[in-house]
């Protein structure tokens, strides 16, 4: 729903949530009824949910005698509220499909229109579909049936035989009714049987129960005898057919509750049950129980009373309200009215400079846990301000699910917003609860961070001894250890290739021995999703340089592929050292990751390392830097076993391969023409430039063939050479070359050969490829009119050789070409076949 | 923030928590037992709640459970953390349709306005895996302060429940606190005379000093082997007793305390855990041979509950 829609009806009056909006996508809306205890000048008449409903008010019209309005409930136990959008969601498609099943939907091709909109809803405690109107009575279903030959079902006489009869009886026709059919086979009866539409209410209570009890979770429960399982348990069933004196209640029973024709309010609006005749009836009682079904509504209320409230933190919302709610007075038009309010609310001077911290997951939570939502401003000692930002909002946010405030210039403020599930708070009571429960855990980070400052972070290290990593893998002092040694050999690479500097490659050595002393900290004991942050600020805190402090705060990064990356260089080879150790020992002691198993996390440790090595540290010889700490590398991390450079190899080769599809973009066969190409994977930031190059000039005619023409050279070389075929010569012999297309193939690849070496020094990998392009005449010529399997074995080993070099320096030196796929075929196919037949098979896949 | 949060009150004291929450559930039918004698970290492992869910028998049951949670010590200087603190516990087998509303006419019964208040059930799913048992519910926030734990059995020692039960904890210390607004837990009035501290700071501190300092790993090591030894020796025993004649054996079967030996295991495996001398392996397998243990307790209890007596409700 969009803002302009949204309902400004809060806090207004006693009863601030009677909503009227919905009495549209009633079928026979009863007058609205302007709300007698909002007091004037601030009422807001209804909006219209859906404008769609009025333009259709002739449809209805006509549908209302065969069609009937359809309003479930299913009353719950508190839903968890990261399942309520999707149960939602799942209710209104379930009850669609058993309504089509069951033929209680007029036919969607023969009237598109005619189809109702199924409207759900939920809150906390229940989750409800309106459908305006369902067909009273299925229609009446004719079907044709095929029985036994005519020979077989009349005697000589004609008269019909047992087969006959049993066929009419089956089908609940008369004999005298079956019809003859004139089939390749000979004729055949058949019978018109027609299956008379049953009325909705017997239907629907063979069909609902279904659909309730086939909504699924994530995580469910039983709870009564008859263990039926839902998300918690149900308390009441609100099934009503028809409104007003034709409404009845649909009887059916699910997990021991029987349907009524009773809802029941908001908590706080009692425990009695309220029967309702409609759904208009039904959205006006629950707005005087306190309750709003429609979440969109629940979320246009929170966030306009967020904006009052920050507005006029003094006020509070209710003042704050009908101070602007006097801007809209005097206008009839519900939009024009919205509109006033809302440019009167954008227009009036801030009383003071508080900007909400927004979170989309936070406030889907909210609405999802709340039925008539409340936002208040809570505030808490300015004291607590010396914490670490990042601690107060992971506390407020992610442990008392309040949303925090900033100044326009970014700065924390000592107060939060918190959303309740009541309609005010008269008395400041519950505001002073969470102020209370808030000081709590602000006085608990406060202890911890005091406590912790006793012990700075260096002094922490031989603590890291005691602090187990993994069983057989030791303690995080080992980690830190082997963590070193990676970020030593990491450091000399980069300052030999003048990418990082003396003094950064210090910090960055610091920063490893610094970065996991933050585990033995009881604010990180605490906060757990915070270690490294809280690493990074105690570092700063007590005086570490700021590089090695950001380095520590930023090393778990990047968490996954879309998460940032370190700040600075430093930081980055600290988290690269830790997820190549990650790596090395998770394969040390057998906990690779296999098919969806992956105890350990080394496939995301694994795409952290490659998005570093592309993003953060471009130009990076991976291969080079691992294979230092494998089986036969020179550098023993003292792990319990030395996995070897090809397992090693082909776990980062495949990360990378999921690397450049995923965040790279590539196309499948790019990325695989990339990774098995002679240059390979191993500096993963120039396999990524080269598949966006081959990703550029793929598609031109020229380089297709050239494509089709590698596989087609990778085929002769793999499948038809023997080894014998090759010979013992090495190289290629240029007076065995004939003079035509075989030596203008070698000339035109000679002549490349120095251009297209130049180019890969300078990374120009396009040109590389349009260069690549230009010999496909000369490759095409070659194989449409040279045997390569000729006779002479000094020949036939020459060309091997010929091929052989084409295919190390063009086919599949920046990108093997034989990998892509629906390459277009080299033209004069059939007679390529016929030069290379009998020594290849056809080539393309 | 206002003077107080009860208007024209300034909170139940502690033991009048106590009291008031006993009087509101034995008044629901609920036998009022006495806290368990044996260290445990959580109401729940207290037999009137780990062997009273098991079984066909309908039962309800309140009371009172000190709990250790030697991770959680804090040398009784944090403000809001202790390693024992104290549950009001309710089972409820089976749960009555009203039993959110009855839990709710708990909390008016302790002087809680919810007229003035925000409880709110937020998802929680509790399990515990020395148990074998764990629970679909929630925990109840009010005004945003944890103040119990809503669960739905589902499963207890490995076995499937039928009839599921209900069950409530109250984190008693947290609600007075709330209740006396108070700052910190110590504070709390335990009566007129005397505060929570007074009782309570001088055990808190040693208990902690004892489980983060003096405790011997190696010790606890042993004598938790000693004790799951002595349990698994007398579960074997009970393999012999398979015969009709067998009966009156299985009746005199020592089953309550082999589960005493299994509450010893699980508190040692929690002095361990607090002194970091657990390694991640170490700890799946611990936890898996506590589980074993309770789960044989329970499959044992469901055994003899057909043939033998146990006690009925009145």
């Amino acid at each position: 729903m969009s803002n302009q829609e949204r309902d400004l009806g809060f806090g207004v009056g006693s009863s601030p949530i009677a909503e009227t909006g919905s009495q549209s996508s009633s079928p026979n809306p009863e007058p609205p009824t302007p709300n007698p205890t909002v007091p004037s000048g601030s009422t807001i008449p209804p909006l219209h949910r859906s404008n769609l409903l009025w333009v259709k008010a002739d449809l209805v019209e006509t549908l209302s005698s065969a069609s009937l309005p359809l309003l479930l409930e299913i009353g719950c136990e508190e839903i968890p509220a990261r399942f309520l959008t999707d149960a939602q969601k799942q209710f209104g498609e379930r009850l669609r499909a058993a309504l089509e099943q069951a033929r209680l939907l007029p036919v969607a091709e023969e009237d598109p229109a005619s189809q109702p909109p199924i409207e759900t809803y939920s809150t906390p405690r229940r989750l409800v579909a309106h459908v305006p109107w369902v067909l009273a009575t299925q229609p009446d279903q004719s079907e044709e049936v095929m029985g036994p030959p005519v020979r077989v079902a009349f005697d000589a006489k004609g008269k019909p035989t047992r087969a006959a009869e049993s066929f009419a009886q089956k089908n609940g026709v008369r004999v005298e009714d079956l019809l003859k059919v004139s089939t390749p086979n000979g004729e055949y009866l058949k019978a018109k049987k027609l299956t008379p539409g049953r009325q909705a209410s017997t239907v629907l209570k063979e069909i609902l129960p279904g659909v309730i009890t086939g909504l699924a979770f994530p995580k469910s429960m039983y709870w009564e005898p008859s263990k039926t399982r839902f998300v918690r348990p149900i308390r009441w069933i609100l099934a009503l057919l028809g409104e007003g004196d034709q409404g009845h209640v649909v009887a059916f029973e699910v997990a021991g509750v029987a349907t009524g024709n009773s809802t029941y309010g908001h908590r706080a609006a009692g425990t009695k049950p309220v029967s309702v005749s409609s759904f208009y009836d039904y959205t006006q009682k629950l707005g005087e129980l306190l309750v709003q079904v429609d979440p969109e509504k629940r979320r246009g209320r929170v966030l306009d009373e967020i904006e009052v409230l920050l507005k006029f933190p003094a006020l509070g919302v209710m003042t704050g309200t009908a101070k602007i709610l006097r801007a809209g007075a005097g206008r009839t038009d519900p939009n024009e009215r919205l509109e006033a309010v809302r440019s009167h609310i954008r227009a009036l001077p801030d009383e003071s400079d508080l900007r909400l911290i927004t979170d989309r997951d936070l406030e889907d939570w909210v609405v999802n846990s709340t039925e008539c939502p409340h936002a208040i401003l809570g505030t808490f000692e300015e004291r607590f301000l010396k914490l670490p930002r990042e601690i107060l909002i992971t506390v407020m946010r992610d442990h008392q699910k309040y949303f925090a405030v900033e100044s326009s210039a970014g700065k924390l403020q000592s107060c939060f917003v918190t959303v309740l599930n009541v309609v005010r708070d008269p008395k400041g009571n519950i505001r002073a609860g969470h102020e209370r429960v808030l000081t709590a855990r602000f006085s608990d980070a406060e202890f911890f961070w005091n406590a912790d400052q006793k012990v700075p972070l260096r002094d922490r290290l031989p603590m890291l001894d005691r602090v187990t990593y993994q069983a057989e893998l030791g303690s995080y002092g080992d980690k830190v250890r082997r963590m070193e040694a990676i970020a030593k050999s990491l450091c000399s690479t980069l300052q030999e290739n003048g990418k990082m500097t003396r003094a950064e490659a210090d910090h960055a050595l610091r920063a490893v021995q610094l970065c996991k002393c933050d585990l033995t900290t009881q604010m990180v004991q605490e906060f757990t999703e915070l270690q490294g942050v809280v690493g990074g600020l105690y570092a700063a805190y007590q005086g570490e340089p700021h590089e090695v402090a950001d380095a520590i705060y930023d090393h778990y990064k990047p968490a996954g592929l879309d998460d940032k990356l370190p700040r600075t260089i430093v930081g980055a080879v600290v988290s690269l050292a830790d997820k190549i150790d990650s790596v090395f020992a998770g394969f040390a002691v057998g906990l690779e990751p296999t098919g969806s198993s992956d105890p350990f996390g080394l496939r995301r440790a694994g795409n952290g390392i490659i998005k570093l090595a592309v993003e953060a540290l471009p130009g990076l010889n991976l291969l080079d830097l691992v294979s230092v700490f494998t089986e036969a590398g020179a550098v023993d991390l003292r792990l319990p076993q030395r996995p070897s450079l090809e397992v090693v190899s082909a776990f980062l080769r495949e990360r990378e391969e999921y690397y450049l599809t995923e965040a790279g973009k590539l196309r499948y066969d790019t990325v695989r023409a990339v990774i098995h190409s002679h240059l390979g994977w191993r500096i993963p930031s120039e396999a990524l430039q080269r598949g966006k190059a081959l990703e550029k000039v793929r598609d031109t005619q020229d380089f297709g063939a050239l494509a089709a023409a590698a596989k087609r050279t990778h085929n002769i070389l793999k499948k038809s050479a023997a080894r014998e075929d090759w010979g013992s010569a090495m190289g290629i012999n240029k007076s065995l070359l004939t003079d035509g297309p075989e030596r203008d193939l070698y000339d035109a690849y000679e002549a490349s050969r120095a251009t297209l070496k130049d180019l890969e020094a300078r990374c120009a990998f396009e040109e590389a490829f349009r260069v690549l392009a230009t010999l496909r005449p000369a490759v095409d010529r070659f194989f449409d009119k040279v045997l390569v399997m000729d006779q002479n074995p000094e020949i036939r080993a020459n060309r091997l050789q010929l091929l052989g070099g084409l295919r190390s320096f063009v086919f599949s030196r920046l990108a093997d070409l034989s990998q892509i796929e629906g390459s277009i075929s080299p033209s004069g196919d059939g007679a390529t076949s016929g030069a290379d037949a009998g020594a290849t098979p056809n080539t393309p896949d | 923030m206002p003077e107080t949060l009860q208007s024209g009150t300034t909170g139940l004291t502690f033991q009048d928590l106590i009291l008031k929450l006993s009087r509101f559930w034995a008044d629901q039918g609920c036998v009022l037992a006495l806290p368990y004698d044996v260290e445990v970290g959580a109401g729940t492992m207290a037999p009137e709640t780990f062997l009273r869910v098991l079984g066909p028998q309908p039962y309800r049951v309140a009371y009172v459970q000190p709990s250790r949670r030697p991770a959680d010590g804090r040398y009784g200087e944090n403000p809001n953390r202790l390693l024992k603190h104290t549950q009001m516990q309710v089972i409820l087998k089976p749960p009555p349709e009203n039993i959110q509303q009855m839990y709710l006419e708990s909390l008016s019964a302790i002087g809680i306005d919810l007229d003035h208040h925000d409880v709110r059930f937020e998802e929680d799913n509790w399990e515990a895996p020395t148990l074998g048992a764990w629970g679909i519910g929630w925990q109840v926030m009010l005004d945003g302060l944890e103040i119990s734990q809503f669960t739905y059995f589902q499963q207890c020692g490995g076995l499937d429940l039928d009839p599921i039960s209900v069950e409530l904890t109250y984190g008693l210390e947290r609600i007075t606190a709330f209740q006396q607004n108070v700052k910190e837990v110590y504070e709390i009035k335990w009566n007129n005379t005397f505060t929570y501290g007074d009782i309570r700071r001088a055990e808190e501190l040693e208990f902690s000093v004892y489980d983060f300092e003096v405790a011997d790993p190696e010790t606890c090591r042993e004598i938790l082997d000693r004790y799951e030894r002595e349990a698994l020796r007398v579960l074997d025993s009970y393999r012999a007793l398979k015969g009709p004649k067998d009966d009156d054996q299985r009746r005199r079967f020592p089953l309550r305390k082999v589960y005493d030996l299994c509450l010893k295991c699980s508190h040692l495996f929690n002095i361990l855990d607090a002194r970091g001398a657990i390694s991640v392996t170490e700890r799946v397998a611990l936890i898996a041979r506590i589980r074993k243990m309770a789960c044989r307790v329970a499959e044992i209890y469901v055994d003899r509950l057909a043939p033998v007596e146990e006690a009925q409700p009145a």
